[in-house]
């Protein structure tokens, strides 16, 4: 199962689309409050380059923002049913 | 062939969704995703029969309930990127995906997205040091100074955020005046951290560094014309909203920003078969409550429409 680290700050939205949409996927997550764990958004940002959230992190390979598409793909998700 | 195709999954769209399978419309509903622009509100108190619920919350019990009726397609995750009229009136749909789609009628739904300010760096640094989900990203910027864009109630209360955690705010306004709820100009106004700077426009963003960030920007006066330089980490831009119309735009009688015109009684446009509703049309007050009332108007106008053909 990929490593899946999800940086986010308590008051962002698509931070938590993100993890309903994990938890709906069974995809287990490592969650950092950026908004006070300095060091989490020093690493987020050593990352990614980005100074706002959410910054996602699967087995390394780095999605900046809650794109569903990407996670599906790098997750091995399959679409969901119309 | 849909005898109807909405366009936008906020208020409206799933409004107008409800309404068509109620109807039994043979329709679809096409989005990128449901809740609308209210999505990123911590709190919305004015939904009525709702004392309060989150943006995300309102979301899911929209999407919930235009998922909840049978005989309507959903197609989520879908921008429409296209709308064309044929010879015989009806219409083929485009989404970016690839997908086309064939339809007696439209509504559009498609509300509105955030405006941007289009100078150098704003494109360059998104996300860099320029925010354009305020409530998101406000608390990276503790012990920092920023800049709020804007002068209505978004850039007043981005500027309430972002205080919690940066010491210096300056607020660029273009005019002499803010709009906006008197109450949060005031809490705004008299707040020692906060520096208001008028007739103030925006020229440029620069960056510097390893990985590159915002380190200040260019601005204007607009009565002077006089430019000057200022240093700061993070510019929030709430300049308000541009209407989603673009795909429409030579199809639709569009007004001066965009909107797209129609006839308040019906929600018609110009274009016979297209309707529009919310914040993509002219509507004078972009509201849910309005929103849902006006797609409504336009499904059952659809509605009568379908009847009598």
């Amino acid at each position: 199962m990929a490593k899946v680290t999800i940086y986010t700050t308590p008051t962002c939205v698509y931070c938590k689309m993100a993890k309903a949409f994990f938890a709906q996927n069974n995809v287990s997550y490592e969650e950092k409050n950026v908004a006070t764990d300095l060091a989490a958004r020093e690493e987020m940002v050593n990352k990614s380059h980005q100074l706002g959230v959410p910054v996602i992190d699967v087995d390394n390979s780095i999605v900046i923002g809650f794109d569903q598409r990407t996670l599906e793909q790098l997750l091995g998700i399959g679409a969901k049913a119309a | 062939m849909y005898d109807l195709i909405i366009i936008g999954g906020g208020p409206g769209g799933v409004a107008a969704g409800v309404y068509a399978a109620r109807k039994k419309i043979n329709a679809a509903v096409i989005t990128d995703s449901f809740g609308g622009q209210s999505l990123v509100s911590n709190g919305i108190e004015n939904w009525i029969g709702t004392r309060s619920i989150s943006g995300f919350d309102l979301a899911k019990s929209l999407e919930d309930h235009l998922r909840a009726q049978t005989g309507i397609d959903i197609i989520e995750g879908e921008l429409v990127t296209g709308v064309t009229k044929r010879d015989d009136g009806t219409f083929v749909v485009a989404t970016r995906g690839g997908k086309t789609l064939e339809t007696k009628y439209v509504l559009l739904a498609s509300g509105s997205r955030r405006r941007r300010l289009g100078v150098p760096g704003e494109n360059e640094f998104d996300g860099k040091g320029v925010v354009f989900c305020t409530t998101c990203d406000a608390p990276l910027f503790g012990g920092k100074t920023v800049a709020v864009v804007g002068g209505g109630n978004s850039a007043l209360e981005g500027v309430l955020d972002v205080l919690q955690y940066a010491p210096k705010v300056y607020l660029l306004v273009r005019s002499e005046v803010l709009r906006g709820d008197p109450v949060t100009q005031e809490k705004v106004k008299s707040h020692p951290n906060v520096e208001v700077m008028w007739n103030t426009v925006v020229t440029e963003i620069r960056g510097g560094g390893q990985p590159p960030f915002v380190n200040g920007i260019k601005y204007k006066n607009v009565k002077t014309g006089e430019e000057k330089d200022l240093a700061l980490d993070g510019v929030f831009i709430e300049i308000g909203l541009t209407p989603n119309s673009d795909f429409v735009k030579d199809l639709v009688r569009l007004d001066e920003y965009g909107h797209v015109v129609v006839d308040h009684k019906t929600q018609q446009t110009s274009c016979p078969g297209i309707w529009a509703a919310g914040d993509v049309s002219d509507v004078l007050y972009d509201q849910n409550n309005i929103s849902v009332g006006d797609a409504i108007k336009a499904t059952l106008n659809i509605y009568d429409k379908i009847k009598k053909s």
